[in-house]
C-alpha cells in the first residue's frame, strides 16, 4: 500500500480522544494505583527483590568434592579461573580453582561443566570491594555452603540415536556415555605422564605383550577406564608425542 | 484592613523610632541630624517597601520550590516510581540540587556573545521575579495592586520569549538558536487566544485589577461556569505560554538537548529552571484568579490558603497533562493556536458579550 493511501483507522493516538482523553485516563490509573499501594521501585539497599532459585550469582565451590580436573578453567569464557596449588591436609599439595570475580560474568559455565558438581552457582551478587586484590577468590574464600539447586545440571541426547529414532536423554555426568580418550599405539613412548596427571586415576599402564627390542623389557601402554574418566583432557595436553586424542561421542 | 504593607510600615516606623531614640540618647554632636532623618517619611517608606519585597520574594520562592517538589513527586507517581527521596517526603531534594548548582563552575562558550549571554539570563530572571509582584495572594498579601495589574502581568509575561531568543542567539549554538526561534513562534501563536480570553473576563467583570475581578466573582459566581470554553482555552494556551509539555518545543530535551538553555550552566541554569516553575505558577495563579474565584471561599481559614489550594489543584492538572501527553510538532502547535484556540476564544468572547448585553449579571 502506498503511503498516501494509508488510513489510520486503529491509530487511536492520532485522534483527540486517544491523544487527550485516553492518555489522561491511563496515567491517572497509574497515579491512583501507586498512591494507594506503592510504586514499582524497589529501594535497593533497604529492600531487595526475591531472587529465583536458579539465580546465577558468583561461582562457589565445595572443596571436598573437587578433584582438580581444571575443566572450569578451560571452559571459562573470560578466563578468570586459574588452577592454583594449595595445601590440603588429607591430600597434600593439589591444584584447585581460583576465581577472579572482578572479571567473572556469572555465566555459570564452570558449574555446568563440573564433572562432580563441586563448582556451584551461588545467589551472591554484591561483590564490590575497595581494591582489586579482594576480588581474587582463592579456593578457600570461594567455598559456599551448599543447598540443593545450586549445582547446574543439564541433559543431552546423542545425534546418532536421534536419527535412528527414540532418543534417550542422558544426564550431564553419565559415567558411560561421554567423549572418550583414544590412544594411537605406535606413537606412545610409555612415559606414564598421563597416568600421573589423571585426577581420577582412570589411566592404568598395562603391558601390551611386546618387548622393547633394546632392553628386552615389556612395553606398557595406558588403558583408560571410561567409567572413571571425566574427559578433562589433561592427559591429552601432557602427552609429549600427541599419542592421545579425544573422540567425540556421537 | 491591615495589608502586608501597612503592617510592615508600622513595624519599620517602630524600629526606626527605636533607633532614633538610641541615637538621641548617645548625645553625640555629629549624629544630631541622623535621628530626624531616620524617622522621616521617605526612609520609613523605603524600609517598609524593601521589607515587603523581601518577604514576598522569599515566600514565593519557597512556593516555587513547593511547585518543583510537587511536580517531581507527582510525576514519579504517574510513572510508577518514587520521585524525590531526600528529607521529609523528598522535599529537601530541591535544596540539595540548589546547593549543587550554586557550587558549579560558570562557563561561557568561547564564541558566545558574552554580554548578551549574561543579559538574557538576567532578563528572564528579572521578568519572572517582576511577575511575582504582579499577582497578589489575597487582598492583604500583595506587593502592588494597580488598576491594570492583569495587563501589566501579561505584558511582562510576554517579554520572556524575547530573552529566550536573545539567549539562544548569544550562545552561538544551533540548538539554542532553534529553541529561541521556536519560543518566538509559539508565543505569537498562543498569545492571541490567551489575550482574547482575558478580554472576555475583563468584559464580564469590568475590571483589570485582580482584586476587582475576584470581588466581582465573589458577588456573582465563579467565571468558570459561564466562560467554561474560555477556561479550557486559557488552560491550553497557558501551558503553551509557560513552555511545558506537551508544548515544550523551545526546550525539547530529546531533540534540542534542553533547547535554548543548552549552554547555560551553574546557578544561572538553576535559577532559569526555577523561573520555569514560577512562570507555571503565574499561569496557574492567573487561571485561579480569573475563573476559579481567586481567594473566594468560606472564611474559616485565610484567604491566601484558598488561593494557593486552588492554584495547586490547577498545577496538578498541568503535571497530569505533562505525564500523559507527548510533545507535538511545531506545525501542529501553530495549527492548534491559529485554527482551534483562536476560534474557541472568539466564541468565548461572544458568549461573554451575549451575557453582558442580555444583562444576565
Amino acid at each position: 500500500m502506498r503511503l498516501e493511501e494509508r488510513t489510520y483507522d486503529k491509530a487511536d493516538h492520532l485522534r483527540p480522544t486517544g491523544y487527550i482523553w485516553k492518555s489522561l485516563k491511563v496515567t491517572f490509573k497509574v497515579l491512583w494505583r501507586c498512591t494507594k499501594n506503592r510504586p514499582n521501585t524497589v529501594l535497593y539497599p533497604w529492600e531487595r527483590l526475591v531472587y529465583p532459585d536458579n539465580y546465577r550469582g558468583r561461582p562457589g565451590i565445595i572443596l571436598e568434592k573437587c578433584i582438580g580436573c581444571g575443566k572450569c578453567a578451560k571452559i571459562c569464557p573470560n578466563q578468570c579461573i586459574e588452577m592454583i596449588p594449595i595445601e590440603i591436609p588429607e591430600l597434600g599439595k593439589v591444584k584447585r580453582p581460583q576465581v577472579n570475580v572482578g572479571r567473572c560474568m556469572m555465566c555459570g559455565n564452570c558449574a555446568e561443566d563440573c564433572p562432580t558438581n563441586a563448582m556451584i552457582v551461588t545467589p551472591e551478587f554484591e561483590l564490590a570491594t575497595y581494591n582489586r586484590m579482594d576480588m581474587m577468590y582463592d579456593p578457600f574464600k570461594l567455598q559456599y555452603s551448599y543447598k540443593p539447586g545450586y549445582e547446574v545440571n543439564w541433559g543431552f541426547a546423542l545425534p546418532s540415536e536421534m536419527k535412528a529414532g527414540g532418543a534417550k536423554i542422558y544426564a550431564k555426568n553419565d559415567p558411560l556415555v561421554h567423549d572418550t580418550i583414544v590412544l594411537e599405539g605406535p606413537k606412545c613412548i610409555s612415559c606414564m605422564r598421563c597416568a600421573k596427571v589423571c585426577p581420577t586415576k582412570a589411566i592404568e599402564m598395562v603391558e601390551t605383550g611386546e618387548l622393547n627390542p633394546k632392553n628386552k623389557k615389556p612395553i606398557k601402554h595406558p588403558k583408560i577406564d571410561d567409567s572413571k574418566c571425566v574427559v578433562c583432557e589433561q592427559c591429552v595436553e601432557v602427552c609429549p608425542k600427541s599419542a592421545l586424542s579425544v573422540k567425540e561421542v556421537l | 484592613m491591615d495589608t502586608l504593607y501597612t503592617v510592615l510600615y508600622d513595624l519599620s516606623d517602630w524600629v526606626l523610632g527605636l533607633l532614633a531614640y538610641i541615637v538621641d540618647w548617645t548625645r553625640l554632636d555629629f549624629l544630631s541630624g541622623l535621628a530626624d532623618w531616620l524617622v522621616s517619611e521617605p526612609v520609613v517608606v523605603v524600609v517598609a517597601v524593601l521589607l515587603q519585597a523581601l518577604i514576598y520574594f522569599v515566600t514565593l520562592l519557597l512556593l516555587g520550590l513547593c511547585f518543583i517538589w510537587m511536580e517531581r513527586k507527582f510525576l514519579g507517581r504517574f510513572m510508577d516510581r518514587r520521585g524525590t527521596q531526600i528529607g521529609v517526603l523528598g522535599f529537601f531534594q530541591n535544596f540539595a540540587d540548589g546547593v549543587k548548582v550554586v557550587l558549579k563552575e560558570h562557563i561561557v562558550p568561547k564564541a558566545a556573545d558574552r554580554g548578551l549571554f549574561e543579559l538574557a539570563a538576567f532578563g528572564i530572571l528579572a521578568t519572572s521575579f517582576m511577575l511575582l509582584g504582579c499577582v497578589p495572594l489575597s487582598p492583604q498579601f500583595y506587593i502592588i495592586d494597580v488598576d491594570l495589574a492583569l495587563l501589566l502581568g501579561l505584558a511582562i509575561f510576554s517579554f520572556a520569549p524575547f530573552s529566550i531568543l536573545v539567549g539562544g542567539w548569544a550562545s552561538n549554538n544551533k540548538y539554542t538558536l532553534i529553541g529561541g526561534m521556536r519560543a518566538a513562534a509559539q508565543l505569537i501563536a498562543l498569545e492571541i487566544p490567551l489575550l482574547l480570553v482575558v478580554v472576555s473576563v475583563v468584559l464580564m467583570t469590568g475590571s483589570l485589577s485582580f482584586v476587582g475581578i475576584v470581588s466581582w466573582q465573589q458577588e456573582h459566581l465563579w467565571l468558570a461556569f459561564p466562560l467554561f470554553i474560555g477556561m479550557l482555552t486559557f488552560l491550553v494556551a497557558g501551558i503553551g505560554e509557560s513552555e511545558r509539555v506537551p508544548f515544550d518545543l523551545p526546550e525539547a530535551e530529546a531533540e534540542l538537548v534542553e533547547g535554548w538553555q543548552t549552554e547555560y550552566g551553574d546557578v544561572r541554569w538553576g535559577l532559569i529552571m526555577a523561573c520555569d516553575y514560577l512562570r507555571a505558577y503565574i499561569m496557574c495563579g492567573l487561571l485561579t484568579m480569573m475563573f476559579l474565584g481567586g481567594w473566594d471561599g468560606p472564611e474559616f481559614i485565610w484567604a491566601e490558603v484558598w488561593y494557593l489550594a486552588k492554584t495547586f489543584i490547577v498545577f496538578f492538572f498541568f503535571v497530569w497533562i505533562r505525564a500523559a501527553m507527548v510533545r507535538i510538532r511545531t506545525d501542529q502547535i501553530l495549527m492548534l493556536g491559529w485554527k482551534k484556540l483562536l476560534p474557541l476564544a472568539v466564541v468565548n468572547l461572544l458568549v461573554a458579550v451575549i451575557l453582558k448585553t442580555a444583562e444576565v449579571f
